[in-house]
């Protein structure tokens, strides 16, 4: 087998329907800022629910956020798994930017097992994570505004990272289309490589730009 | 290689954890912190070399059993085994991400119509 590398251009083809490469670096950086800084909010405010610092920064809603994060219901979270669940939340956006930013600028073919774990780590757990900040304010009654900045920053990762799952999603359903044989699509998922998963891959680059 | 250099890093946080926690008059904690510190060293260094490249997996194993330790060695637990918790979570994450992570792999680097 050669070892001659692809040349770069190959590795940084625009992906159809979309006008770019959803695996590039200029699409995932911004993705792993994004997540640091969500990372860097769930840290101040887990030293605050470790009591390691005395306040939490809030500039609008006064004691509001120390009510949310000191409430039953974190109290309760805490219980059940063992650490703040602000700790949780550093551990998930630390999630996001590490699996986004692992994997070349070709990972929606070549490794959709880790574009799909992202997407999961970033979808799914994004909006869990909106929606109970949207649900513990309503039950404690209270609003904390770094919860909300997270939960924004939650809304705009899941926003950016949805057209590169996209694309891994549908490489692989090209895979089955073409196939119907799970070995196949089982292979194409884990990046191995072979004639029918290249023309697969061949198939959804060719295809039209919208 | 990055992945493997954050596990080392890790592994070093977690060797000094009993005197950072305040725990290092507990033999088993130093001891255990060490040890598994030690195996996880030796699983990322392992990673170089290319008949044991996969080695980091392993470390999947070594993190869920410290996660599991910190969280139902104590109840509630205290900031120590909150320390295995945040750092089990943590190396689950880390050792998944393969080696030479920002290069396609082996198999893609060949050149088309040669495999």
């Amino acid at each position: 087998m050669s070892h001659a590398t692809l040349p770069v251009d190959d590795l940084d083809r625009n992906v159809p329907p979309y006008p770019h490469n959803p695996s590039a670096w200029s699409q995932r950086i911004p993705i792993c800022i994004l997540a640091f800084v969500a990372a860097a909010i769930s840290a101040h405010l887990s030293l605050y629910q470790w009591g390691l610092i005395e306040t939490a920064w809030d500039p609008f809603f006064g004691s509001g956020t120390a009510e949310v994060l000191k409430s039953k219901t974190a109290t309760q979270m805490y219980a059940i798994i063992g650490i703040h669940d602000a700790a949780l939340g550093v551990l998930a956006y630390l999630g996001d930017a590490i699996l986004g930013f692992a994997g070349s600028t070709r990972r929606w073919q070549y490794r959709p097992w880790l574009v799909i774990l992202f997407g999961i780590d970033v979808i799914p757990l994004g909006i869990v994570s909106v929606v109970l900040v949207l649900i513990q304010a309503a039950i404690i009654g209270s609003w904390c505004f770094l919860c909300l900045v997270t939960a924004a920053i939650s809304l705009i990762l899941v926003y950016w990272a949805w057209d590169e799952v996209r694309a891994s999603l549908m490489y692989l359903w090209i895979v089955w289309k073409q196939n119907h044989d799970w070995r196949l699509l089982w292979d194409a998922f884990w990046g191995n490589r072979c004639e029918a998963i290249d023309h697969a891959a061949e198939t959804l680059l060719s295809r039209e730009t919208a | 290689m990055w992945g493997r250099v954050v596990e080392i890093m890790t592994a070093v946080w977690l060797a000094a954890s009993p005197f950072v926690f305040q725990v290092q008059g507990s033999d088993s904690f130093v001891l255990i912190d060490s040890l598994v510190a030690l195996l996880i060293v030796i699983l990322s260094g392992l990673s170089y070399w290319h008949p044991t490249r996969h080695a980091h997996l392993l470390i999947l194993v070594v993190a869920t059993g410290l996660t599991l330790w910190g969280r139902f060695a104590e109840l509630p637990p205290p900031p120590i085994h909150q320390n295995h918790i945040v750092v089990g979570l943590f190396l689950l994450m880390i050792a998944i991400i393969p080696n030479a992570a920002s290069r396609p792999p082996l198999a893609w680097r060949s050149s088309a119509g040669s495999h």
